[in-house]
C-alpha cells in the first residue's frame, strides 16, 4: 500500500430530495489520491443520483443538500455554469453506454482528438499525437475512422475513456461501466478504470456487479432505498458482510444459485433445423439447430457481438433466416411467441403511461383488469407505479413490468434477451426465479439470451453455446456453435 | 435547475402567443357585428376620417368602417388558414404514415410525387389556379393546401420511419396490438408536436399568402374585405392618413407572430 494521499473527493451528509421525498442520503464519503470508491446498490437505489450530484447535472426538480469538496473547494456552493468549467479539467465522467455518450456521426479518433483539442487547449498537431498515443495505449489501433455504432461494446467503452480521459481529469466518476458487456470484457474495463488510481487519481465506480467491485478493489459504499448500510474497505465488506442486504447481495451471484430442478418436458413447441443466418454479408450463426419443449428453459451464451440477439429475433419469425427451417407447433397463435428487451424503457411506447400501455394489450387479448392486477402483485409491482411513464420507474421494476405484460397474453413461448443484464444481483435473481417459477406454473417454453455463462449454467435446464465467428474459443470451449448440453 | 429559466421564458411566449390567437379567433367569430357596421357600406361624406366613438378605427376612402373592414378581413383570413392547415395536414400526414409503414414501390410513388410537386413553385400554382377562376377564394385555397401538403409528408415519413425501426413497435406487435392502435401509441405522441410547428407555420404561410396575393390583386377581389386588398387599396393615402395603412398591416403582423409564438421555442423534448 501506498501512504494515503490527500482527500480529492469529500462528500459529508449529501441529502437529496424530490421535493418532499428523500431519494437519497444522508451518505457521507471520501476518496483519497490513488484511491477508488466503489458504490454499490440495488437498482433505483440512487447511486447516480451520488455521482450527478458531485458533477452538477442534477436535473433540475432534485434538490442537494449537504457539503461536496473537490480539491478542497465547495462545489456545492458553486453556480452551475462554474461547475461546469470543472468537467474535464479536474472531474471527468463515464457514462452508462458508451455508444449512446458518443456522437454517432463522428469518427471515433475525431471525437477523442476533440477533446485534446479544446478541454486540453493543445494544438491541432498535439491533440492528433496525443489521440495517437491514447488509442495505441487503448489496443484500439484500426478503429480511427470507425463510427460508434460500427464499434463493439467493448471498443466503444474504451473510446469513450479515451474520449473522458483526454481533458487530464484526475477524477473519474464511472457510472456502470460494465452495464450490457461480456464477462470477458469485464477484465478488460476492470484494468482500464484502474489506471486512474495508478496514476494517482480518484476513481468512483458505480456498479451493481460485485465481481468488478472485487477486481477493483478500494473501498465500497453499499446503498439500499437510498440509505448508506455498510461502508469500508471492498474484501473486508464483501468478504465478511456485516448486514443481511450485503450478504444477501454477496449471495446474489449466479455462480451461488441453486441448480435449476430438471423439467418434464411436454411436446416440442418451436423446431429449428440446421439455420443459418446472415446480417449484413457475414455469417452470424451457422448449422444452428434446436427443439424447444413447452415448459422448457434454454439459455444461449456467448460474447457480445456473436449474433445472439439475431438468432432470437429469426426464431421469433421477425428476420428470415438465410438457409434452414423454423416450426412452430401447429396450436400456436401468432402472440403465442413473446419477447423481452434487454433495454425495457425502450420496449415501451415512451410518451404513455404504463397502465394505458397495459390496459390496450389487455383489451385486444379479452383480459380483465383484475387478472393483470393479480399478474402485477405477483410480480411485485405497486399500482401506483403504472400511472407513470416507462422512464420514471426503475429498470428492474419496468422489466418485471414487461414480464406482466407479455404474461397476459398467455405466450407459450417467451424469447427473453438479456432480460436481467441491466438489473443488480438481488433484483436479477429474483426476476429469473420468477421467470423460473412461471415457466414450469404455466408450462411456457423459456428462451434466455445471456453473455453470463454462470448464470446460463444455474438457470436453465440445458445451455447452448454460441461461438463468433472471429474469436477464438475460450480455454474449456463453447460448443461449436451447436446445439449443447452441459 | 439549468433548464428552469430556459423553459419559463418559452412558456411565457407560448401563452402570449395562444392568447392573442383567441382573441384573433373570437374577433373572427363575432366578426363585423361587434362594431355594428356593414364593411361594404360607403358613405362619402365619411371618407378619411379619424377614430371616434362611431367608427373606432376610422374610415377609409370610401367611408366605409376599418373596424368592420379589419375583423372581416380576419374573418376570412383565418378561415383560411385554419381550412389550408387542415386539408394539407390530414392527407400529408397520412400518407407519409402509409409511405413509410408499407415502404418499397408506395414509398417510391409517393415521394416522386411529392418531389414533383415541390419542384412547381408554390406561388405558381396559386396564380395559375386564380386564373382559372379569378378572384374565389377555393382557388386560393386549393392552390395554398396543394402546396402545404408536402411538409406534412415528408416530415411524418421521416418521423414515422424512425418510430417504426423502435424496440417498441416490435414488441407492440407481437403481443397482437393493430395498426390503430401502434399510430395512437407510438406514431401520434412521437410526431405530434413537431407537427403542431409545422401547422402553426403553415397557418402563418397561408395569412401572408392570401394577404400578398391580394396585394397583387389576383387573390379575393374587392368589395370584399381582404388584408392584402386593403393595403393596396389604402397605400395611394398613406401621406394624408398614415394611420389607415398602418392597420391591415398590424393585423397581419400580429396574427403571423401569435401563430409562431404559439408554437413557443418549437418542440419540446
Amino acid at each position: 500500500m501506498k501512504a494515503p494521499g490527500r482527500v480529492v473527493i469529500s462528500v459529508q451528509a449529501l441529502c437529496i430530495h424530490a421535493g418532499k421525498d428523500i431519494l437519497l442520503g444522508p451518505i457521507e464519503f471520501h476518496v483519497r489520491e490513488g484511491g477508488t470508491l466503489v458504490i454499490i446498490g440495488e437498482t433505483g437505489a440512487g447511486k447516480s443520483l451520488a455521482v450527478q450530484a458531485i458533477l452538477g447535472t442534477l436535473h433540475g426538480s432534485l434538490l442537494a443538500e449537504g457539503q461536496i469538496t473537490v480539491n478542497g473547494q465547495r462545489h456545492d456552493l458553486l453556480a452551475p455554469s462554474t461547475r461546469a468549467n470543472f468537467w474535464g479539467k479536474e472531474l471527468a465522467t463515464l457514462p452508462q453506454e458508451p455508444w449512446r455518450a458518443l456522437d454517432p456521426l463522428m469518427q471515433s479518433h475525431r471525437q477523442v482528438c476533440e477533446t485534446h483539442r479544446f478541454v486540453s487547449c493543445h494544438s491541432q498537431h498535439a491533440a492528433v499525437v496525443a489521440t495517437n498515443n491514447a488509442f495505441g495505449s487503448l489496443g484500439l489501433n484500426g478503429a480511427e475512422q470507425h463510427l460508434p455504432g460500427t464499434l463493439s461494446g467493448g471498443m466503444a467503452q474504451r473510446v469513450a475513456f479515451a474520449a473522458a480521459t483526454a481533458g487530464g481529469a484526475p477524477i473519474l466518476l464511472a457510472d456502470e461501466p460494465t452495464k450490457g458487456l461480456d464477462t470477458k470484457r469485464h477484465a478488460t474495463v476492470v484494468s482500464l478504470l484502474s489506471q486512474v488510481p495508478d496514476s494517482g487519481g480518484a476513481l468512483v465506480v458505480i456498479t451493481h456487479d460485485i465481481s468488478v467491485a472485487r477486481s477493483l478493489g478500494g473501498d465500497v459504499l453499499i446503498l439500499k432505498d437510498g440509505c448508506m448500510i455498510e461502508q469500508g474497505p471492498t474484501h473486508a465488506v464483501l468478504d465478511y458482510p456485516k448486514t443481511t442486504y450485503t450478504k444477501d447481495l454477496a449471495n446474489a451471484q449466479p455462480a451461488c444459485w441453486k441448480p435449476a430442478k430438471p423439467c418434464q418436458s411436454g411436446d416440442w413447441v418451436l423446431k429449428a433445423d440446421s439455420i443459418r443466418i446472415k446480417r449484413g454479408g457475414r455469417v452470424l450463426v451457422d448449422n444452428f439447430s434446436l427443439r424447444l419443449h413447452a415448459g422448457e428453459r434454454i439459455a444461449i451464451s456467448g460474447p457480445s457481438g456473436g449474433g445472439k440477439t439475431t438468432l432470437l429475433d429469426t426464431l421469433a419469425g421477425l428476420l428470415r433466416p438465410a438457409n434452414g427451417e423454423i416450426q412452430r407447433a401447429e396450436h400456436l397463435s401468432s402472440t403465442d411467441i413473446q419477447k423481452l428487451y434487454q433495454d425495457p424503457p425502450a420496449a415501451f411506447p415512451a410518451r404513455v403511461n404504463l397502465s394505458c400501455s397495459l390496459r390496450d394489450v389487455a383489451r385486444i387479448h379479452g383480459v380483465d383488469s383484475a387478472q393483470v392486477a393479480c399478474l402485477l402483485s405477483r410480480l411485485g409491482i405497486n399500482s401506483a407505479l403504472l400511472d407513470r411513464r416507462p422512464d420514471e420507474v426503475s429498470g428492474g421494476e419496468l422489466q418485471r413490468i414487461s414480464i406482466a405484460r407479455a404474461l397476459t397474453v398467455r405466450p407459450r413461448i417467451l424469447l427473453a434477451d438479456e432480460p436481467t443484464s441491466r438489473l443488480d444481483p438481488i433484483t436479477q435473481r429474483d426476476t429469473m426465479k420468477l421467470l423460473a417459477d412461471i415457466a414450469s406454473d404455466e408450462n411456457i417454453a423459456i428462451l434466455l439470451v445471456t453473455h453470463d455463462i454462470a448464470m446460463a449454467k444455474a438457470w436453465a435446464n440445458r445451455c447452448i453455446a454460441l461461438s463468433s465467428p472471429e474469436e477464438p474459443l475460450p480455454p474449456g470451449g463453447w460448443g461449436n456453435r451447436l446445439d449443447k448440453a452441459y | 435547475m439549468h433548464s428552469q429559466p430556459g423553459r419559463s421564458i418559452r412558456d411565457g411566449r407560448r401563452i402570449t402567443g395562444l392568447i392573442l390567437l383567441g382573441m384573433l379567433a373570437l374577433a373572427a367569430l363575432a366578426g363585423p357585428d361587434l362594431v355594428n357596421h356593414d364593411p361594404a357600406r360607403q358613405s362619402l361624406l365619411e371618407a378619411m376620417q379619424g377614430p371616434s366613438s362611431e367608427h373606432l378605427l376610422g374610415t377609409d376612402h370610401l367611408g366605409r368602417d376599418m373596424a368592420a373592414r379589419l375583423l372581416s378581413g380576419a374573418r376570412l383570413s383565418l378561415f383560411l388558414a385554419c381550412l389550408s392547415t387542415i386539408t394539407a395536414a390530414l392527407p400529408g400526414i397520412l400518407l407519409g404514415i402509409t409511405a413509410s409503414w408499407l415502404g418499397g414501390w408506395m414509398d417510391r410513388i409517393l415521394c416522386a410525387f411529392a418531389d414533383a410537386v415541390l419542384a412547381l413553385p408554390g406561388l405558381l400554382l396559386v396564380l395559375m389556379l386564380a386564373a382559372i377562376s379569378p378572384g374565389s377564394w377555393w382557388a386560393l385555397y386549393m392552390g395554398i393546401s396543394l402546396t402545404l401538403w408536402v411538409e406534412y409528408f415528408r416530415y411524418t415519413r421521416q418521423r414515422v420511419r424512425i418510430v417504426l425501426a423502435d424496440p417498441a413497435v416490435e414488441a407492440s406487435q407481437l403481443l397482437g396490438l393493430g395498426p390503430g392502435t401502434i399510430v395512437l401509441r407510438h406514431l401520434l405522441p412521437e410526431i405530434g408536436p413537431g407537427l403542431l410547428t409545422i401547422a402553426a407555420f403553415g397557418a402563418a404561410t397561408a395569412v401572408t399568402a392570401v394577404a400578398a396575393l391580394g396585394f397583387v390583386s389576383v387573390g379575393i377581389r374587392p368589395p370584399t374585405a381582404e388584408w392584402g386588398s386593403m393595403m393596396t387599396e389604402l397605400l395611394p393615402y398613406w401621406r394624408e392618413s398614415p394611420f389607415l395603412i398602418i392597420q391591415p398591416v398590424a393585423c397581419l403582423f400580429i396574427t403571423v407572430l401569435a401563430l409562431h409564438l404559439s408554437v413557443g421555442g418549437g418542440v419540446q423534448p
